[in-house]
Formats: structure tokens, sequence, C-alpha cells
């Protein structure tokens, strides 16, 4: 559940400006002590004496914050492991009251809302983002992918004429430790994804086989019933194609690729053969 | 932590308290009594699974961020590493939370993951696979919740030594430019 609106930013920047503060306070008492006292400089402004405007050195004016580097006081903003270690940031204290935490309720429900459509959007429809997976998915949500399951699995539910209630437990259980499973072998084959989002990814690449699923449940045609999941499936192998295969090695994309399309064709096959 | 509630003060946000309650008693009491009127396994999977992630969602943006004033949520940056983020309120804000409200927030936070834990064992006890799959769903989603925001109340614990010692730093160093300032200007006179 990612939250990637404007109003963090500057909590970040706060928070840094008063690590700089800190710094330059340190510094300060420190230098008072060598130096008479002068009127405090600008933090992070070198501006050495010694250079002019109109001298075109080939090195950049020395980026000493030479007296201002304080590496006494670690930044909690650092050291960002990639297996996503908790970072102690954005902290709001000494800047402006942090909009998401003080927001109404109706402003949450309707960002995660229209959060859930825009991901669809991305990953199901045709559009730019998709050449960039990793740009597309950045908010990722289990929202989308949690409806889009339970409602597979009740349709299915619905469309069995016996032994509703294991039909859909076996379709959720099917569905959600299959997306664990896949999101599994993509690590494992040495790719970069990240773990929430390859579900999320997975998650919402079922909207296809859902309105499959809705439309054989409707009409009860078997002709049409294979038509319509053929279509589907191949949507949603589509929709799931570009991020899957930019995620791993060229040489095993098919390794990557395959239990995917596996697993909606099994999907596929349940729609087609509940009756 | 105490068995009872601060003494004192009423509740500064009843209703939030509410609801953060409501959808956690919901789903367990549905999960409980569903099986003396409901026939069907899907029923009870679905409205229980629906009530617990509707719960972790009050809570998550809602309840959290009112009544203790803490959040966290994930993002991914521009590298496309992931990044937990945590935030919570500042000194001032947090030292006005409802002792009430936090006492409530976080009782009800571990005893329904208890309580759901107790279900588990039930439900392995008797071989039935299915209500383990409901048990293991909300089990879950509250102890994502338990992680989150503990993590959180650690950050904030961290942070809050922060802001000591900034402002430490900042009576030291006032003091000392104070001094630094008379001793000049005592030798500024002396030397005149």
């Amino acid at each position: 559940m990612a939250h990637n609106e404007r109003d963090t930013v500057p909590l970040n920047q706060s928070s840094q400006s008063d690590i700089d503060e800190i710094e330059n306070l340190i510094n300060y008492s420190v230098q008072s002590t060598v130096l008479p006292a002068q009127p405090p400089s600008p933090p992070r402004a070198s501006i050495p004496v010694s250079s002019s405007p109109f001298i075109q050195s080939s090195l950049p004016p020395p980026p000493q914050k030479p007296a201002f580097v304080a590496p006494a006081v670690p930044p909690p903003v650092s050291n960002r492991s990639s297996n996503g270690q908790q970072q102690p940031s954005s902290m709001t204290g000494f800047g402006s009251p942090p909009n998401t935490l003080t927001e109404p309720v109706w402003d949450t429900v309707k960002r995660d809302l229209s959060r859930i459509v825009s991901n669809l959007k991305l990953v199901v429809f045709p559009n730019p983002f998709r050449e960039d997976p990793g740009k597309a998915l950045r908010d990722w949500d289990l929202w989308g992918p949690f409806f889009f399951i339970v409602f597979l699995g009740l349709t299915l539910s619905w469309s069995a004429s016996v032994k509703k209630s294991e039909v859909f437990a076996v379709a959720f259980a099917l569905l959600a430790t299959g997306a664990v499973i896949l999101t599994l072998n993509v690590l494992l084959l040495g790719g970069h994804i990240i773990f929430f989002q390859s579900l999320s990814l997975l998650g919402y690449c079922l909207f296809p086989l859902d309105v499959g699923a809705l439309i054989c449940m409707l009409k009860d045609n078997v002709i049409l019933k294979i038509v319509v999941v053929c279509v589907t499936l191949a949507w949603s192998s589509w929709a799931a194609y570009p991020f899957i295969s930019m995620a791993v090695n060229p040489r095993r994309k098919a390794l990557a690729l395959y239990p995917v399309l596996l697993m909606y064709v099994s999907v596929g096959f349940l729609i087609i053969a509940i009756d | 932590m105490d068995l009872n509630p601060p003494p004192g003060e009423n509740y500064a946000n009843p209703r939030i308290c509410f609801f953060h309650v409501l959808f956690k008693a919901g789903a367990l009491a549905f999960y409980i009594l569903s099986a003396l009127f409901f026939d069907s396994f899907v029923i009870i999977f679905v409205v229980t699974v629906l009530l617990s992630a509707l719960d972790f969602w009050v809570v998550k943006n809602v309840s959290g961020r009112i009544l203790v004033g803490l959040r966290w949520w994930n993002e991914i940056d521009d590298d496309g590493e992931s990044v937990w983020k945590f935030e919570c309120l500042d000194q001032e804000s947090l030292a006005r939370m409802n002792k009430k409200d936090s006492w409530l927030f976080w009782w009800t936070l571990y005893l329904t993951a208890v309580i759901w834990i107790f279900f588990g064992i039930f439900s392995l006890i008797r071989f039935q696979a299915d209500y383990l799959l409901v048990v293991g769903v909300c089990l879950t989603l509250s102890i994502a919740n338990i992680v989150g925001f503990t993590k959180c109340r650690k950050v904030t614990s961290i942070l809050s030594g922060l802001c000591d010692a900034k402002k430490q730093i900042q009576q030291f160093a006032s003091q000392t430019i104070a001094n630094r300032f008379s001793s000049t200007i005592q030798s500024a006179f002396s030397a005149v």
C-alpha cells in the first residue's frame, strides 16, 4: 500500500533541513571556540574566497563543505537496503503539520479507490507506461487483487451446481498461493521485482478472467465459453507479459513466463469445466 | 501495559474507537456464530475476510492516525527499491494524545491477534482446512498491522530521542554563543 503523493515530499525536506540545522549547530559551536565570533554562514554554501566568477576553471569550486560536514550526525535517511528494511524517515516533528496524518477519512477512501482504478488501467489496458514496468506499478496495492480474486471465486462458486463451498475455497487458495509461488519463482530466477508489486500485478491481471467468468456464468453455451475463455486468457497473458519479462534475465524469460501462463490456463479450464 | 484503562479522561474520539473495535468484533463474532446459522462455507469465508480486510484498512488509515498519531506504508523509490515509511505526529501533538484512546488501540490490536491464533489452533485440531484458511487470512492481516504499528512506535521513540538531542544541542549552542559574545564585547571594551 503505497502513498505517492506530493505531501510527503516536504516532510523529507524538512527532516533533511533539521539534520542540517543540527549539523550547523554542532559545527558552529565547535567553530566558535577557534575563531572570533562571526555571523553564522549560510548552510551548505561554501563560497571559497579565492574563486572569482570570471575564471573558468576546469575544476568545479571544491565541494568543500569543509567545516560544515559533520559525519558524527548520521542522518536517518540513508542506507536503503534492497529487502525493504524499515527506514525511520519522513518524520514530521519539525516542519508543517503532516497532511496525510490529519486528512479527513473521506480523502483517504477516495485516494485508495482512485489508486485501484489507475493501477487497473495501467496493468490491463494499453498505455504508454507498459514499456517501463517498474514505473507503472509504483503505487502497488493489494485491494484490487483481493477484490478480483474474491470475485472470481464467487463467480465460479455461483456457476457450480454442486460443491459450491469447495469450488470457492479451491479457487481462492489456488489463486492466492499461485500468486505467491509465481513471485517466488521470479525472485529465485534472479529477477528484480518487489514481492508485493508482483503479487499486485498478478492479481490485477486476473481482471480479464473475471470478466470471462462472469460472461460464462450468464450464458451456458460451451462453444461460447471456450471462445470467451480463450480471448480473456490471451488478454491476461498479454497484460502480465511485459512486467514479468522485464524483470528477469532475457535467457530466463520463458522460465518465468511459463508458470504464469500455466496458472491462467488452469483457471480458464476451471471456468469452462464448471457447470 | 496495565489491564485497566487509565482513569480520569474520557475517550477523545469515541466514534473512531467504536469503528476500530466494530470490524474486529464483527469478524470474530461472525466467524463464531455463523457456524450455527449458515450452512455455506463461502458466505462465512467472504464475510469474515471482508470484515477483516475492512478492519485492516480502518486501523491502518483511520484509527492509527487519529488515536495514536502513527502511520506506516510502503513506497517504491526511483531505483525500484521498496522502502517502508513510518510517520508520526510531532512531539507536542503526541503528548496531547488521549491515553485512553491509545490504551484501547493497542489492547484490541494485540487481543484480536491472540484470539485468531486460538481459533487457528482449534481448526487445526479439528482438521478443518478451509476454516484454517479463513483464520490464516485474518491472522495475516492482524499481524501486518501489529508489526507496522510497533515498528512505528519504536521509530517514534528514536525520533523523540533525536528531538531531545536537538533541544539540548540548541541550548548548548546558544549558551556557547552567548558566552562568546560577552567575552568578545569584554575584550573589545578592554582594548579600547
